[in-house]
């Protein structure tokens, strides 16, 4: 041993590999290094596992879910100000409440998006735009409601330009703001979810090295087992298997957590955000007054998309409360595309009033009902899809607790015991 | 010794902390949004001198008075819209006091929609069986050309280039163009527009006009006349220029701005019927000739016009059979 402990000569390196001693010493030094370096490596890889999810449990999903609370509130304000507009006078306290409330939601949700700006850089430009402009378009929206409070028609000018923003400014950052979001849960999910390829090979690899340096031992000194060694290969199987079944345990609830949660929450969510935009689209066709056939074409192309949102939201559905908020949520679509049949239809042949009625009114048949129950039963299932994602992340994690404890406890049990069972040959040369 | 202290000192140095840039704040953009659908105009329409010249305020003469309500000629456009059940009118919402909605009520108002009313009053006898489809300046001639209306009543400027695609009453309404500028502007009137800012409608008379005035300002155009005043009290353009009767509505809804300058062109307003309507047209004619004489013109022109012009006179009438 005190051979390599003072510094090596070359001649001394050359007749220390030669002597069988030196060799001993050298396959002890080589085990303990593999063990302690591929130990710390598997250990790195499982807390990059466990980084991930807890990145998935704390911020990326919130975050998802705050960039879609955002688009949902904006666009909802949007609607809710034009329809105050359509009703005449002065806005109904019900929709000014509704109004300041989803502008308040807004900006709570946009202070939890921004307050993670600094992680996606990509966000940033879309985070300035909502931050900045927001304020502008309320002030907008009050300019317009002052006029309206004093009769002068510029107050419609101003509640477009405000509405213009809204749709040309705010909603595509909001929708860019979702899309990174999302990008990062299945990002993260991919980082958690993966196979855990670099821990079998630097577990095999570590295997590999003390099944060797056991041929060498058993070749040269004649015995069969090395007690030592053999501890020390038992340690680091345990050890792989234990990542091993942690890491396809958290794959497979990953996996679990896209089917059962994230992918139908994303359907669902874009099937939201249509809800929205067809809403407006349904409100500004009738402050155009006959003039509203952009309008009406989008409301057209995007409430056929939502169908099909719906549509394939309910294949999604594993649970069985998801899938019956959603088989409502269709009923309630077929309910709004029915009574925005019958606002068309008196537009078309000159009475708006009775549009409006339709439109706007309370009558549970109205587009207004069917809109808003359309929207609860997905907010519902989105809440539901939502919590399967939340548990299987959770049980995911669950899956991980200890591990990098276990397996830094066995890489320094495994090097000790090569070590030990190493000495006891080379006692036997003093 | 020595040596070694400035070696070690210098050490030091390479490892403190090399300070860095220092972060900055950038805000997005500043300021108010523009109006949806607002551009500069770069090129500017043609000049009305490059249209053809024709008589253009010369209508179709009318046939006598207007049938009673009820009782329209067999085969006549009135029938065909009579049958329908109600006139669909071409107006405007934007234009305070010509055709807008009021904001308290949410219904359509002005000028215009009540001359649009008086229509339908002639064929139905009952002047709420009209729709109103409303109409940017842009959207008038493609409108009537579609039969997308029956009629357009919107401030609608009879000239010889218009002439060539859509019919026209007789004129209903006599109007010039001025200039509306925030007080203490320094703006006079057209003369002094030079290197400033002016909003008009896209599609509009008032447009051509302002692009073609001798002190070549900048146009701005925007989808409605609100949308001026917007820009207008956004510090986004220095004037708008277009009718004295929308300027006028424009300058009740904002009391630190004023129109000045002279009226510097003349502008007629007709109603637009599609071109192949003729029988229409002469209907139309004989109703404004009732309105003219029966005291209604007066009336309607006192509701919404008054402080404009309180003697204004119908304009009369000019056919060429």
């Amino acid at each position: 041993m005190t051979a390599v402990v003072t510094a090596p000569t070359p001649h001394r390196v050359t007749g220390l590999v030669k002597s069988t001693p030196g060799r001993l010493s050298l396959i002890a030094l080589v085990l303990v290094a593999v063990s302690l370096i591929s130990g710390a490596l598997i250990g790195f890889g499982v807390q990059a596992r466990s980084a991930a999810l807890e990145e998935l449990a704390t911020r990326s999903e919130p975050l998802g879910f705050a960039a879609q609370e955002v688009y949902r509130a904006m666009a909802d304000a949007d609607a809710t100000a034009s329809g105050a507009f359509l009703s005449g006078g002065v806005e109904s306290p019900q929709l000014r409440t509704r109004y300041e409330g989803d502008i308040a939601k807004a900006a709570a949700a946009l202070t939890t998006a921004t307050g993670e700006s600094t992680r996606s850089p990509e966000v940033a430009g879309a985070l300035t735009t909502l931050s900045g402009q927001l304020p502008v378009y309320t002030g907008l929206i009050e300019t317009a409601r002052t006029h309206n409070r004093q009769g002068n028609p510029v107050g419609a000018a101003y509640l477009r330009e405000a509405s213009g923003l809204m749709r040309a400014e705010l909603l595509p950052a909001a929708q860019d703001l979702y899309r990174a979001e999302t990008a990062n849960v299945v990002r993260d999910q991919d980082r958690a979810g993966g196979g855990p390829w670099t821990e079998l090979l630097l577990g095999l690899f570590s295997l590999a090295a003390l099944g060797l340096a056991q041929w060498y031992l058993t070749r040269r000194t004649n015995r069969l087992v090395n007690v030592g060694l053999l501890v020390a290969t038992g340690l680091t199987l345990v050890s792989l298997l234990w990542v091993v079944v942690a890491s396809a345990v958290v794959a497979s609830t990953v996996s679990d957590s896209r089917v059962d949660g994230s992918t139908q929450v994303d359907v669902l969510a874009r099937a939201r955000i249509d809800t929205l935009t067809a809403r407006g689209d349904e409100t500004l066709t009738l402050v155009a007054l006959g003039s509203g056939r952009v309008y009406e074409d989008r409301y057209a192309v995007v409430t056929k998309e939502l169908g099909e949102l719906i549509a394939t939201a309910k294949s999604l559905a594993t649970e069985p409360a998801v899938r019956d908020a959603v088989t409502s949520a269709e009923d309630q679509y077929r309910a709004w595309q029915d009574a925005h049949q019958r606002i068309r239809a008196a537009d078309d042949t000159g009475d708006p009033n009775a549009a409006l009625v339709i439109a706007l009114g309370t009558d549970p048949g109205g587009a207004a009902a069917a809109f808003d129950n359309l929207d609860r039963d997905l907010v519902t299932a989105i809440t539901r899809a939502r919590d399967a994602f939340t548990g299987s992340v959770a049980t995911a994690r669950g899956a991980l607790t200890g591990t990098v404890e276990v397996v830094a406890l066995l890489a320094l049990g495994a090097a000790a015991a090569a070590v030990a069972g190493l000495w006891q040959r080379l006692k036997e040369y003093r | 010794m020595r040596r070694l202290v400035v070696v070690l000192a210098l050490l030091v140095a390479a490892c403190a902390p090399v300070p860095g840039p220092t972060s900055d704040i950038t805000a997005g953009p500043t300021g108010a949004p523009r109006p949806a659908g607002a551009a500069e105009v770069s090129a500017p329409p043609s000049t009305p001198a490059a249209a053809p010249s024709c008589d253009a305020t010369a209508s179709l003469r009318p046939t006598g008075p207007p049938p009673e309500p009820g009782d329209m000629p067999d085969g006549s456009t009135m029938a065909k819209i009579a049958a329908r059940g109600r006139l669909i009118a071409g107006v405007d919402q934007n234009t305070y006091p010509m055709g807008f909605r009021n904001p308290a009520t949410g219904t359509l108002e002005g000028f215009d929609v009540d001359m649009a009313r008086e229509i339908a009053k002639a064929i139905f006898g009952d002047p709420t069986r009209i729709q109103f489809k409303v109409l940017t300046s842009d959207a008038r001639v493609p409108a009537l050309q579609n039969r997308d209306v029956d009629v357009v009543v919107r401030t609608m400027t009879v000239n010889c280039e218009r002439a060539e695609k859509v019919a026209f009453s007789s004129v209903y309404y006599q109007a010039g163009q001025r200039v509306l500028a925030s007080r203490g502007s320094g703006i006079t009137g057209p003369d002094s527009l030079g290197g400033k800012r002016v909003c008009a409608t896209k599609g509009s008379s008032s447009l051509t006009n302002v692009a073609n005035v001798a002190s070549k300002p900048t146009v701005v155009s925007v989808p409605n006349w609100t949308d001026c005043l917007v820009m207008l009290q956004q510090g986004q353009v220095d004037a708008v220029s277009t009718d004295d009767t929308i300027l006028a509505g424009l300058a009740a809804q904002d009391p630190y701005t004023e129109m000045v300058g002279p009226k510097f062109t003349q502008e007629p307003y007709g109603m637009g019927i599609p071109k192949a309507d003729e029988d229409f047209v002469r209907f139309v004619n004989a109703v404004l000739e009732r309105l003219r004489t029966d005291g209604t013109w007066t009336t309607i022109h006192q509701r919404w016009l008054g402080s404009l012009d309180q003697a204004a006179q119908p304009p009369a009438a000019k056919y060429r059979d």
